[in-house]
């Protein structure tokens, strides 16, 4: 990436104890993760549910804490941040929009109260009057007015609630913002302008974000690179027009064919997968797509794919792309002898 | 072809206590044996209260304020629980959005199967289980979990055994209120496929409701386009995406981002859907219309017949947009 590194998480595992006390089972929600995540720039993190996606936006929101890995903040590992100022300001520059726009508001309190209240936490030096003009600046840049901030939840529609949720955010002037699935419970018709936003906080004030989302469309409208998550580890990752042009995992292109296209014309292999998602309790080595995988070959029963460039800054876990590719290299240069 | 369904001229009020909010206004369309109908739009236009409507389900402070529910020639508005329960399940089913409220979480799947077909006379045990196990298998899940309880389930099984139990008596109608919202997308392509299917070999009609319009372009033989309580748009399916003529049908198209072509920066549509207690005057959807003009702010648009569809706008109606 050309852009300088933000943060960036390094083998992050979270595994889960489930069951009763005396249970020894394990749900794996979160297994040998690293990706990074650069400055202005917005990543796509896309899975179905059970994929890991909502817990990486946890430990990186540091709501719950790792199994093992680190996660690197400006270089700084996040695991060392100890004391009260200095996990205040972590959260600050990392705050999270959620999904729910009606349940992450406080009914009783006006909307203004959330913005002013994180205004007093994290900005310390502002007086009451600042707070206020600040509250006021924030909520322009989502395209809010002022007169927004007087208003109660109720009263706001989903579209504008999930606004607030940014300004919320922006208050605190953040570097990554955490967003999970912060559209997916809006209408068609006002999704495009929260898309447009995050869009815009990028491009005007650098703020990069992890956007998570299990619709690849809307990823593909405003990220810069995409990472597709399943069963708790990255299947690929890339740029996001280059993985969505030439998906090399399986579960990519299966994923890519279901996505709902007016225009396109309906694929006629009606698949048959059934779209379960995989038990990641206790699982033994191997590739954890393969009982839905197409390709499978029995080396997937044995060994877990890593991640492997296989084109540039293209990512990809999976053994049959993999040897495709390194047979692909061994040919390349046999065809420039001949030519 | 022969209609299975007559819906004309149905109204639907929510009693509250600043005054009535007519919910579903004057929603007239015909169904035939066979014939998946797709209604799309966003919260609050009515499509859910519609499809209620329609089933009987309405409870108070909702109440059918006029019109009537035609099913094989009966009117269903106005028949009593008695006479209703008779229709329900064995020639109308309704599979609702959330399975996971819509299963008894106490009861196994067979249970509640059991529960279904007892209520329609008088069927033996090896009856019973021998046609259970034929409607999970029709849904691509092994009889086996018969005997599981709903938590024990994916969500995307949960929903396909809702679906198994809307089969149990070969119905006529099945109606859908987003039933595969909950799901992936992979796991909703492939429900929606099979609910395709299940319908072309068994010949039951569908109503589907969504707010995704792309979900059901491939599945859907007509399409009905709501706003504000009002069809907007009503025409064949195929029709209607390669040349919608509501403008909010258009902005609706124009709001998905695609993942093949260019990618094109999208506008979505300004504004918020209306609040149905304060509609604007005129045509309801004039304050977010890019095209509209003066006389759309005070003249309400019937709904008129523009051969290709049903379409509820002025400027189309005397050409003035083209």
């Amino acid at each position: 990436m050309t852009a300088t590194e933000l943060l960036r998480a390094d083998h992050l595992t979270r595994h889960f104890k489930i069951g009763g006390a005396l249970s020894r089972r394990t749900l794996h929600a979160v297994d040998d993760v690293s990706f990074a995540i650069g400055e202005r720039e917005i990543v796509a993190l896309a899975g179905e549910s059970g994929s890991g996606k909502s817990t990486i936006a946890r430990l990186l929101a540091r709501i719950y804490s790792p199994t093992s890995g680190e996660i690197y903040f400006e270089g700084t590992p996040v695991s060392r941040i100890r004391s009260r100022r200095n996990r205040l300001r972590y959260s600050g520059l990392v705050p999270m929009v959620f999904q729910d726009p009606f349940g992450s508001m406080n009914p009783v309190f006006r909307v203004q109260h959330g913005v002013l209240r994180s205004l007093k936490l994290h900005r310390r030096e502002l007086s009451g009057a600042q707070r206020r003009d600040e509250a006021a600046r924030v909520f322009d840049v989502v395209g809010l007015g002022a007169d927004m901030l007087e208003r109660f939840p109720h009263e706001l529609s989903g579209g504008q609630r999930q606004r607030v949720g940014f300004a919320q955010a922006l208050a605190m002037r953040p570097k990554l913002i955490l967003a999970d699935e912060p559209v997916s419970m809006l209408d068609v018709s006002i999704r495009i302008g929260l898309l447009n936003l995050m869009a815009e906080l990028r491009d005007t004030m650098g703020v990069s974000i992890l956007y998570i989302t299990h619709d690849i469309a809307s990823a593909r409208y405003v990220a810069d690179r995409l990472i597709v998550m399943y069963a708790g580890q990255i299947a690929e990752t890339g740029p996001i027009e280059d993985v969505l042009t030439d998906p090399r995992h399986p579960y990519t292109q299966l994923l890519l064919s279901a996505v709902p296209d007016p225009r396109a014309p309906l694929s006629v292999a009606a698949e048959t997968d059934r779209g379960e998602p995989p038990k990641v309790i206790d699982p033994a080595p191997g590739c954890r797509f393969r009982w839905r995988c197409p390709l499978a070959i029995e080396k997937c029963a044995q060994v877990t794919p890593v991640l492997m460039e296989l084109l540039p800054a293209h990512d990809v876990a999976c053994h049959v792309a993999q040897a495709q590719a390194s047979a692909a290299e061994v040919q390349a240069p046999l065809i420039k002898e001949t030519s | 072809m022969s209609e299975v369904l007559e819906v004309s001229g149905l109204s639907v009020d929510y009693l509250l206590d600043r005054g009535d909010v007519r919910a579903v206004d004057d929603v007239s369309f015909t169904l035939d044996r066979g014939e998946f109908l797709g209604i799309v739009g966003e919260s609050g236009c009515g499509k859910s209260t519609l499809l209620f409507a329609v089933a009987q389900l309405l409870a108070p402070p909702a109440r059918i304020a006029a019109g009537s529910v035609r099913f094989q020639g009966t009117n269903l508005v106005g028949l009593t629980d008695g006479q209703l329960s008779a229709i329900r399940w064995r020639d109308l089913s309704v599979v609702m959005q959330s399975a996971m409220n819509a299963l008894n979480p106490v009861k196994s799947i067979g249970a509640q199967f059991k529960d279904a077909m007892k209520a329609h006379g008088k069927p033996t045990g090896e009856e019973i289980a021998a046609r259970s196990a034929e409607v999970l298998k029709m849904v691509g899940i092994d009889p086996v979990h018969l005997g599981s309880y709903p938590h024990q389930l994916s969500g995307g099984m949960r929903q396909r055994s809702m679906i198994a139990m809307a089969m149990l008596f070969t119905p006529d109608l099945v109606i859908m209120d987003e039933p595969t919202s909950a799901l992936d997308v992979v796991a909703q392509r492939s429900l929606m496929v099979q609910i395709r299917e299940l319908q072309l070999r068994l010949g039951f009609a569908v109503i589907f409701v969504t707010h995704d319009m792309s979900l059901i372009s491939h599945f859907s033989d007509r399409l009905m386009v709501m706003y504000a309580g009002q069809v907007d748009e009503l025409g064949e399916t195929r029709t209607v995406f390669d040349r919608p003529l509501h403008p909010y049908t258009q902005g609706l198209l124009e709001a998905f981002p695609s993942i093949r072509g260019p990618r094109v920066p999208l506008k979505g549509i300004p504004g918020n859907p209306p609040d149905l207690a304060r509609l604007p005057a005129g045509c309801r959807f004039h304050p977010r219309c890019p095209y509209a003009v003066e006389r759309c702010a005070q003249v309400a648009p019937e709904l008129a017949d523009l051969d290709q569809a049903l379409v509820r706008c002025l400027r189309r109606q005397d050409g003035s947009l083209n």
